[in-house]
C-alpha cells in the first residue's frame, strides 16, 4: 500500500473518467443529431431514389412520367425511395413535415401527392394533399399500398411495385384536374429559354448552310464558327431538350398543403 | 396677436399629424390582430372537422367489429360511451374557445375516445377473422388517416394561436389589445400517452439487403 499502487488505481481511474467524459461528449452529439432532425432538402426531380434500388433507366422514365402528368393534369406526385427514414419520429409525422417543406401541388389546389418509400424498414406512405383528399382516400391509398405495391415489393420488384403505385396513383386521380401543359418549373423558368422544336431544326439547317457556303468560299469556320456554336448551346440547347424526351424534367413545389391524409403500410 | 395664433395652428397641427400617424399604425394593427385571430378562428372549424369525421366512423366501426361472433361487448360498450360523452361537449364550431377549461374539456373527452379506441383495434388483434374482413380494414385505414389528420390539424391550430397570442402579448400591441377584445387564446397540450397508442416493435427479423454505412445505432 504505497505510492505506487495508489498511482497505479488512480491511473485507470484517470483514464475511466477520461472515457465518461468522451462518452458524455458522444452521447451530447449523438442526442443534437437526434433533436435537430433534418428534413431533406427539396429534390430536383419527380422521382428521387436515394436507395439505390431503380435503375438509371427506370428511374428516368418514371421521372418524365411523373413531370408529364402534371404538365396534363397539374397534380404533382413525388416519389422518393430511402434506405431508412431519416428521421426518429413517426413515419406519418416525417412525411407530413416533408410534405410542407417541398410544398407539393399547386396552390390553391393543394393537388400534390407523396409516395415515400423506406427500403430497409419495409415502409411506405402515400399522402394526398388536401384537394386529393376525395379522389385518393385514406382506402384507396390502403388498397394501392395493401394489394398492388406490397406483393410486388415482398418478392424482390420494385421498379414493377413502384410502375404498380405509381399508375394506380394516376388512374385515381386524372380527372380531378386540368393541367396547363407545363410544369411549375417549366412555368418559372418561363417560354424564352424553352424554344420550339421547328426553331431548333431551322438553327441546325442555317448552320449546315452556312458552313458550306463558308467552305465553298475556301476558308474553314472554326473561327467564325465557334462563338456561333457556344452561343447556340448556351442558349437553346438547355432548355429545349425537356421536351425532347431524352432530357431530364426538373421538379419544382407549387406551394401545395396537406392535412394528413393517406395511409401507411409495410411489406 | 397674429404669431400667437400661427403658433397655435402650428402646434395643432402637429399634434393632428401625430394622432393621424398613430391612428394609422393602431389601425394597422389592429387589422393585423383581426387576421390572425380569424386564422384561428378558421383552423379551430378544421380541428372540429376532422374530430367530426372520427366520431362518425364509430357507429360503422362499432357494427362492423360487433358482427363477429362473441366478440368482447366491454371495448364496444366503452368506445360507444366515448363517443357519446364527446358529443356532449358543445364548443361552438365557428369560434375556437376563449377558456382554458373548456378546450381543455374537450380535449378529456376526445382522449378518452382515443383511448377506448385504440384499445378496440388492440382487441381485434385477437380476432382473425375480423382482421380479414375488407369492411374492417377500410375503417381501420380510414381511422388511422384520421387520428393523422386530428394530430396535424392540432400542431397547425397550436402553430396558428401561438402567433396570435405573440402578437397580442407584444409591446405596445398589449396596450390596445385587451380594450378592443383580443385576449390570448388556450391551445392543445400535449396529452403523453392519451392521443396515441403506443406501437411496440420488435424488428428483429429483417435483414439489411446491404449494411447502411450512416444508420443509426
Amino acid at each position: 500500500m504505497s505510492p505506487a499502487t495508489l498511482q497505479s488505481t488512480r491511473l485507470p481511474l484517470r483514464g475511466s473518467r477520461a472515457k465518461q467524459i468522451a462518452l458524455c461528449i458522444v452521447a451530447l452529439v449523438v442526442i443534437r443529431l437526434d433533436a435537430a432532425e433534418v428534413i431533406p432538402p427539396k429534390p430536383a426531380a419527380y422521382f428521387n431514389d436515394y436507395a439505390d434500388v431503380v435503375s438509371k433507366k427506370a428511374a428516368h422514365r418514371f421521372n418524365e412520367q411523373l413531370a408529364q402528368f402534371e404538365r396534363e393534369t397539374s397534380n404533382q406526385i413525388v416519389v422518393a425511395l430511402w434506405r431508412t427514414m431519416p428521421s426518429q419520429s413517426s413515419i406519418e409525422d416525417f412525411t407530413q413535415r416533408t410534405y410542407q417543406a417541398w410544398s407539393v401541388g399547386q396552390s390553391g389546389r393543394n393537388n400534390g401527392v407523396l409516395f415515400f418509400v423506406f427500403v430497409n424498414d419495409h415502409k411506405m406512405r402515400i399522402q394526398p394533399g388536401y384537394g386529393l383528399e376525395g379522389a385518393l382516400p385514406d382506402v384507396i391509398c390502403d388498397d394501392i399500398i395493401r394489394n398492388r405495391v406490397s406483393p410486388l415489393f415482398r418478392t424482390g420488384k420494385f421498379e414493377e411495385g413502384l410502375a404498380a403505385g405509381i399508375n394506380s396513383i394516376f388512374q385515381a386521380i386524372r380527372g380531378e384536374y386540368k393541367g396547363s401543359g407545363k410544369t411549375v418549373k417549366e412555368q418559372h423558368t418561363g417560354g424564352g429559354s424553352r424554344l420550339p422544336l421547328p426553331f431548333f431544326l431551322f438553327a441546325i439547317f442555317v448552320f449546315i448552310i452556312a458552313s458550306r457556303l463558308v467552305r465553298r468560299r475556301g476558308y474553314y469556320y472554326s473561327g467564325a464558327g465557334g462563338p456561333f456554336i457556344g452561343g447556340w448551346r448556351g442558349g437553346s440547347w438547355s432548355g429545349g431538350s425537356s421536351s425532347g424526351g431524352g432530357g431530364f424534367s426538373g421538379f419544382s413545389g407549387g406551394g401545395g398543403f396537406s392535412g394528413g391524409g393517406g395511409a401507411s403500410g409495410s411489406w | 396677436m397674429n404669431k400667437i395664433a400661427i403658433g397655435c395652428g402650428a402646434v395643432l397641427a402637429g399634434l393632428l399629424l401625430i394622432a393621424v400617424i398613430g391612428g394609422i399604425a393602431l389601425a394597422g394593427s389592429y387589422n393585423r390582430l383581426v387576421g390572425l385571430q380569424q386564422g384561428v378562428d378558421s383552423q379551430w372549424a378544421q380541428v372540429q372537422n376532422v374530430y367530426q369525421r372520427r366520431a362518425d366512423l364509430i357507429p360503422n366501426l362499432v357494427s362492423t367489429v360487433a358482427g363477429a361472433a362473441n366478440f368482447e361487448k366491454s371495448t364496444l360498450i366503452a368506445v360507444t360511451q366515448a363517443r357519446a360523452s364527446v358529443g356532449q361537449v358543445k364548443l361552438d364550431p365557428s369560434k375556437a374557445p376563449t377558456d382554458a377549461a373548456q378546450l381543455e374539456q374537450f380535449q378529456a373527452a376526445q382522449g378518452r375516445l382515443s383511448n377506448a379506441l385504440s384499445r378496440l383495434l388492440v382487441v381485434v388483434e385477437r380476432y382473425p377473422e375480423i382482421k380479414a374482413n375488407q369492411n374492417f380494414l377500410g375503417l381501420q385505414a380510414q381511422l388511422e388517416g384520421t387520428e393523422n389528420r386530428i394530430s396535424v390539424e392540432r400542431g397547425k391550430f397550436n402553430e396558428i394561436v401561438q402567433a396570435y397570442n405573440t402578437a397580442v402579448r407584444r409591446f405596445p400591441t398589449n396596450i390596445f389589445a385587451g380594450m378592443f377584445g383580443f385576449q390570448p387564446r388556450p391551445f392543445f397540450s400535449a396529452q403523453p400517452g392519451a392521443e396515441k397508442p403506443p406501437t411496440v416493435k420488435f424488428n428483429f427479423g429483417t435483414p439489411a439487403p446491404s449494411p447502411a454505412p450512416t444508420g443509426s445505432p
